[in-house]
């Protein structure tokens, strides 16, 4: 069986060294956010991925969620671990103190929710949701609404879902049937069948809050006549508690190919009582502001996975004794060498370091990002971290979501025929990956939010953020000889990024079809281009901290920077000869020939 | 051909003193005035307060303030022996027939035998104001209705009467076209000639139906303006512009003076809530607000509209209707969409081109001088006859009559057929005969757009072509989006440079009918770039463009530029390369990269430090030109007509200016034609500019703005490069500085602005609003 260590060290240098922590302290309502706090909480929370949420995963996979006249149980197990994690106050984290939250900063809660992913991500689902209902209501609800759902929510005695899906729409929100109808209390009755609902029920918690998009009377035709609704599983009393039931009820919930333990479910909305969140036919501005918190989230999930199946296929690698050495044996004393010898192990086993370890890199920017946006006095500091936040957002959901299942992928391929047997429990790894390139906008979508959206977004000031910062450090360390292998290597793809870029622009101006023919392979190299950016700056670091370190960290650092890109940058030219071959053959090619 | 050398223009308000200036205008001595007041101690005092005001005006009715001078204010009782010298009496006094004939008799008996005598009005039939007075007056007379501003406004209705000598209206279209610059449209004795007779009933229609079919003002407006061509002021706005009190006015005379039975009886409604707003002082932005106001109330500024039920004004809203969206397939697929926006256009179309349709040959002889009467008068895209032949006549008149609307006898005439029909390229209207006739163009006149129907262009890009405009010239369009300077532009400009001696021309001229002549370099494309750090690209499309107009201005042929509107940074570069320049009167020069946080980078500031430094009444020394450059490059300075730029040596002194823009390419094309004779191309040349020193001197005057508060940071940052370039770099005061170093210069100080998040945010503003961002 796998097992799982929650990598502190990284997620230290990370937090502390790369993206200088002393600063966050700095932006108001961050400044407990001191190492000394920091580091405690990490241990904590590690503690509670590895000894409670991690040895609910393969039996919560095994056993999965159960469904019976509307009720759905959860795993054995899960309630009594999320009774521990919500009275942690784990929930409420980065959650604002007004509501009960801790206060602390996102850069911290990022890496808390990839160790609650790597340990279980079926059990991180039920409070991801929980955060993306949280900010919308927080961005976008009436004051009594907040004052009244969002302390039980913060705390965790109450969870929440965003329900968009029917079965008529997915991508396509415009499509929206379920119905809002003016009622009493200010409030509206809702109804509609909502499905792939996750967390729409389950056992954890007293309550169940559910974001719902509908339409009003009179809503105009599509996407722009679609508003958001708050409706409780059950009406909160008078004094705050869940009371009478709500007309919203559970049909059912699928059985998928891997997330078991998270419950999906069909919502059937009978005239069920809601308020409305945001403007009338506004729901989507607020609905954005859930979905873009959860494919952070998802992104997440990708890499909490990659963490898992490359700790799994190491300690397989090491274990597991076959064959010789190809340039001789290395370990004599065994009837086989361990596989970590071959040259093609070590390939997938330092892929997957790589990718993690820049992915790790990739969402505490990010995060970093955010906290400047949410706390940062500075007006426009807030917008520039809001148009990096909104740039990489669609990069983190697809690129990392493909780095948690290709690891996994990799991770079965390490462990051979074993790895295909249920009971040895990465080919969980490989069902569980799958879905997070799907959900909050399949990978497809979200390199079209890329091309589509990020790119054209005010002339492109979105990529100012990120362009600058990159050819600035670029002109900043050319000349420093020992930084030469990672600065070359990121310039060379860097221009291609920048080539690739006006080509993607241009093309896309003339026909929005060569746009989308290159977004996919585009938004691979922008993120491939961004964790080179992210190794090299940590090759940096490693560089000036390796000389007196014993524990070989910076020594390892500095070689895992130096595979990723001298054998997974390169990728960056094929990316860049497929981005400027244009899709007329795609687009030629006749439907009919299919 | 009878001379008009000396005008008089009696009655000195706001259409008066308009006019007045526009002959001023054109050089002409003018004599303006008007009544005196009682007791006034100045007896000149109506007119010459006019004058005052005319100089204060926005936007200005003299193109240049030394126009002033051509203007001799006096009043009606004390000179009108000054009469005795014009060609020509206008008459712009009250709309009172027995003020009006009052003063003709004077006129009659002060006026120079022969010369012509013109009313203004706008009301009156010419047949009443000339009733009982003598022949001789009777035929020397003719109504010539301007619009107001009469600068601005292209249209010239000329009404003749029944005894009025050809001679005279012809003398009257001639001075009207080639010297006001005018499109002079002949029409009929009958009320509100063309243009108001159909713009009337068309904007009641409009208000009427808004109020019937329950659109906000807004959505009125977005179905009237941009999906039927109109400006985008649509109804609403347009009521608000020229004021809403106005209107009971208009139409009372219109009702006055229209025949029985005619539509407008019909559609008119006296509207309380308009009552209302009037009584309120609601009358547009002259007023409290009209149909929209800005409102101040909460620090902000917040467009406001009112609405049309309740009279409440409430936050703007841009309209969402899916019939404005469908206008964008064409004027059909708007006035077919089944939402309120369709229906609403349909009514408000149906109504005004069946009018329009029922008025020829009543109002005009053809439906071209209708169509633009309209596009010169109202600004329309499309005349009347325009939009039925896009709805397609046939179509237009079956659903007439499935609404109950009369359809008009023409437009039975025309059945299948269109109003306008090309033949053998030449484009025909639709005559009253049945027959098609070639639409004649006035001797002079030469239009892009005749050329290009049906043949084929020499070269060309997405945006820009090479036409033969025929005796043996080339001519350059630019067509980009707005005219902007893209790399097709450039690379067009290098093509022709091959074409004209390669394929036997002799001169290329640089014209386009657009809006703009150019509004400048496509800053998307550079703001993009700066945003992705392509600072080589950037570069390198800066020295293409520099490379491009350099070989503009060194090429063996002569290149003569021909704007008009607008022709800015890039756009306005381009002009200073050429050989010389025919501008359009309304042509609007300047330099305005500082506006967005850049410094002229093609060749801009390289020219007009030649200018200035060649400008013989200029002091000597290298200071003196830099200094001109700077004051005028680093405020932005725009020249407000062509006059204007000659003075800030955006048009050399030898450099022709066209008041007729459609005459504008026939007399670039002579220009260049003339040029084109032992034509030699110039000399490179070399400069003494100031170095350091200049630049410093520059820097404190920047620095003193900055103190007083007229200047930005960032406004500092842009001037202190803008010096470095215009200094001459870092050049010891006594040496050279060739051409090619000032480029250089220039290069380098725009990419080291586009490195600045300063400019950046000021060029996304000016994209994104249109307006320039102080920060």
């Amino acid at each position: 069986m796998p097992s799982y260590t929650a990598p502190l060290r990284d997620m230290r240098f990370v937090y502390h060294e790369l993206f200088d922590a002393g600063d966050i302290t700095a932006l108001p309502g961050c400044e407990d956010a001191t190492a000394d706090l920091v580091d405690p909480v990490l241990d904590e929370a590690a503690r509670l991925a590895e000894n409670e949420l991690f040895p609910l995963n393969h039996s919560g996979d095994r056993e999965g969620c159960r469904y019976q006249d509307g009720a759905v149980t959860t795993p054995a197990g899960f309630k009594a671990a999320y009774e521990q994690y919500a009275q942690g106050g784990w929930i409420g984290l980065a959650c604002d103190p007004q509501y009960g939250g801790q206060g602390m900063p996102a850069t911290l809660n990022v890496l808390l929710e990839e160790m609650a992913c790597s340990a279980n991500v079926s059990f991180a689902t039920y409070i991801g949701l929980t955060r993306g209902a949280y900010r919308a209501i927080r961005a976008f609800a009436s004051e009594a609404l907040k004052d009244r759902y969002l302390p039980k929510m913060v705390s965790g005695e109450w969870s929440g879902t965003m329900c968009l899906t029917e079965p008529q729409c997915g991508t396509d929100l415009g499509l929206i049937r379920a119905r809002a109808e003016p009622a009493e209390n200010d409030g509206y009755r809702i109804s509609g069948t909502k499905i792939f609902i996750t967390a729409g029920e389950h056992d954890l918690t007293t309550n169940i809050i559910h974001l719902v998009l509908a339409r009003l009377p009179g809503a105009p035709a599509g996407i722009k006549g679609i508003s958001l609704f708050l409706v409780p599983k059950f009406l909160p009393t008078e004094d705050g508690e869940a009371g009478e039931r709500n007309a919203v009820t559970c049909a059912g919930i699928e059985d998928k190919m891997g997330i078991k333990a998270s419950a999906t479910c069909v919502i059937n909305l009978d005239g069920a009582m809601g308020w409305l969140v945001g403007e009338p036919h506004k729901g989507m501005r607020a609905m954005f502001t859930m979905m873009n918190e959860a494919r952070l989230g998802v992104g997440i999930q990708g890499l909490g996975l990659g963490v898992s199946a490359y700790q799994a296929a190491v300690d397989y690698a090491r274990e597991r004794q076959q064959g010789r050495a190809l340039g001789g044996t290395q370990y004599p004393e065994q009837p086989a060498d361990p596989i970590m010898v071959h040259p093609d192990i070590r390939r997938m086993l330092l892929t997957m370091r790589a990718f993690t370890e820049g992915a790790r890199a990739l969402t505490t920017w990010v995060a970093r990002q955010i906290d400047v946006r949410d706390h940062s006095e500075d007006p426009q500091a807030r917008k520039e971290a809001d148009d990096l936040v909104q740039l990489l957002t669609p990069l983190v959901k697809s690129y990392l979501s493909e780095v948690g299942h290709d690891a996994a992928q990799m991770a079965v391929q390490v462990y051979g025929g074993h790895g295909y047997i249920r009971d040895n429990g990465v080919e969980q790894y490989a069902r569980d990956a799958r879905i997070a390139m799907i959900y909050e906008g399949a990978n497809g979508i979200q390199a079209l939010d890329l091309v589509g959206r990020k790119l054209p977004a005010h002339t492109g000031r979105y990529l100012r953020r990120f362009f600058h910062p990159v050819q600035a450090w670029i002109d900043a360390n050319t000349a420093d000889q020992a930084l030469q292998p990672f600065v070359l290597p990121l310039a060379k793809a860097f221009g291609r990024l920048q080539l690739a870029t006006g080509q993607v622009a241009q093309a896309g101006l003339k026909d929005p079809n060569e746009a989308g023919a290159a977004s996919s392979e585009y938004l691979k190299l922008f993120a491939l281009v961004a964790l080179a950016f992210l190794w090299a700056r940590m090759a940096k670091i490693a560089l000036a901290k390796r000389e007196g370190d014993d524990s070989g960290f910076y020594d390892a650092k500095l070689m895992t920077a130096r595979f990723f890109v001298e054998r997974v940058l390169p990728q960056s030219g094929s990316l860049f000869a497929t981005i400027m071959a244009g899709g007329n053959t795609m687009m030629s090619f006749p439907d009919e020939a299919f | 051909m009878q001379a008009i050398d000396k005008v008089a223009v009696i009655g000195a308000g706001v259409m008066g003193a308009g006019i007045a200036a526009q002959v001023a205008n054109t050089g002409l001595p003018v004599v303006l005035l008007d009544i005196v007041p009682d007791g006034a101690k100045d007896r000149n005092v109506v007119a010459s307060s006019a004058l005052q005001k005319m100089l204060k005006t926005s936007p200005a009715p003299l193109m240049h303030p030394r126009n002033a001078k051509h203007i001799q204010v006096g009043n009606v009782e004390d000179h009108l022996q000054w009469l005795s010298d014009c060609d020509l009496v206008i008459e712009v006094v009250i709309e009172q027939l027995e003020i009006k004939q009052g003063l003709y008799r004077k006129i009659e008996q002060h006026r120079k035998p022969g010369s012509i005598v013109t009313s203004n009005t706008s009301t009156i039939p010419l047949a009443h104001l000339v009733e009982g007075l003598p022949k001789s007056f009777q035929r020397d007379f003719a109504i010539t209705h301007f619009f107001n501003p009469p600068r601005y406004m292209r249209l010239l209705e000329l009404v003749a009467g029944a005894d009025t000598r050809p001679e005279a209206i012809a003398a009257l279209r001639t001075f009207g076209d080639r010297l006001l610059g005018k499109s002079v449209v002949d029409c009929k004795d009958t009320p509100g000639f063309i243009a108001n007779r159909i713009g009337i009933l068309w904007l009641g229609a409009a208000v009427r139906f808004a109020f019937e079919i329950g659109l906000t003002v807004e959505e009125a407006d977005a179905v009237i303006g941009k999906p039927m061509g109109i400006p985008k002021t649509g109804v609403f706005g347009l009521l608000d512009l020229v004021g809403i009190d106005l209107q009971p006015h208009v139409e009372q005379s219109m009702l006055a003076t229209l025949p029985e039975g005619d539509l407008y009886r019909e559609i008119h409604r006296p509207s309380t809530y308009i009552e209302r707003m009037i009584e309120e002082g609601y009358i547009g932005r002259k007023g409290k607000g009209g149909f929209y106001r800005l409102n101040r109330s909460k620090g902000g500024k917040v467009k406001e509209a009112r609405d049309l039920e309740t009279g409440e004004y409430r936050p703007a809203v841009a309209p969402s209707l899916a019939s404005v969206r469908a206008g964008r397939q064409g004027m059909r697929a708007l006035v077919e969409h089944p939402d309120r926006g369709g229906r609403y256009a349909w009514r408000v179309l149906s109504h005004t081109l069946s009018y329009a349709a029922a008025l020829v040959p009543q109002i005009a002889d053809d439906v071209h001088a209708v169509d633009q009467a309209m596009k010169n008068g109202y600004a329309w895209k499309r005349g009347p006859f325009e939009m039925i032949d896009q709805l397609g006549p046939k179509w237009f008149a079956q659903q007439l009559a499935k609404d109950g609307l009369a359809v008009p006898p023409l437009l039975e005439q025309v059945g299948d057929g269109s109003f306008y029909r090309l033949e053998d390229d030449r484009l025909q209207y639709f005559g009253t005969d049945s027959a098609y006739h070639d639409v004649q163009r006035a001797d002079g006149v030469l239009l892009l757009s005749d050329i290009k129907r049906g043949a084929e262009r020499v070269a060309g890009n997405r945006s820009a072509s090479l036409w033969d405009i025929g005796d043996e010239v080339l001519c350059l369009e630019f067509h980009s989006k707005m005219n902007s300077i893209d790399e097709g532009i450039v690379a067009m400009i290098s093509k022709a440079i091959k074409i004209v001696p390669s394929k036997g021309y002799k001169a290329l001229v640089i014209h386009n009918e657009g809006d703009n002549f150019s509004v400048g370099a496509n800053i998307g494309l550079g703001l993009f770039a700066a945003n992705i750090a392509a600072w080589l690209q950037i570069t390198e499309s800066v020295k293409q463009g520099q490379y491009a107009y350099k070989a503009l201005k060194f090429a063996p042929f002569p290149v003569v530029g021909a704007p008009a509107g607008m022709a800015l940074g890039g756009g306005c570069e381009v002009l200073l390369h050429c050989d010389a320049l025919q501008a359009h009167a309304e042509t609007y020069m300047g330099l305005v990269e500082v506006g967005v946080g850049l410094v002229p980078a093609w060749g801009g500031c390289k020219e007009m430090l030649l200018r200035w430094s060649n400008n013989p009444r200029h002091p000597k020394g290298p200071m003196p030109a830099v200094s001109k450059v700077f004051e005028t490059v680093a405020t932005a300075t725009v020249a407000k007509s062509a006059e204007e730029a000659k003075s800030l040596l955006y048009l050399r002194p030898g450099d022709g200016i066209t008041m007729n823009r459609d005459r504008l390419l026939a007399e670039a094309k002579a220009m260049a034609l003339a040029m084109a004779k032992d034509y030699a191309p110039p000399e490179p040349r070399e400069l003494q500019l100031p170095g350091s020193a200049g630049e410093t001197a520059m820097t404190l005057v920047l620095n003193d703005f900055r103190r007083a508060g007229k200047a930005t940071d960032h406004d500092v940052t842009v001037g202190k490069i803008l010096a470095h370039v215009l200094a001459g770099g870092n050049t010891d005061p006594t040496a050279a500085v060739s051409e090619d170093k000032l480029l250089t210069l220039e290069r380098n100080a725009i990419v080291s602005l586009l490195k600045t998040p300063q400019t950046l945010d000021r060029i996304e503003h000016m994209l994104e609003t249109g307006k320039p961002l102080r920060n």
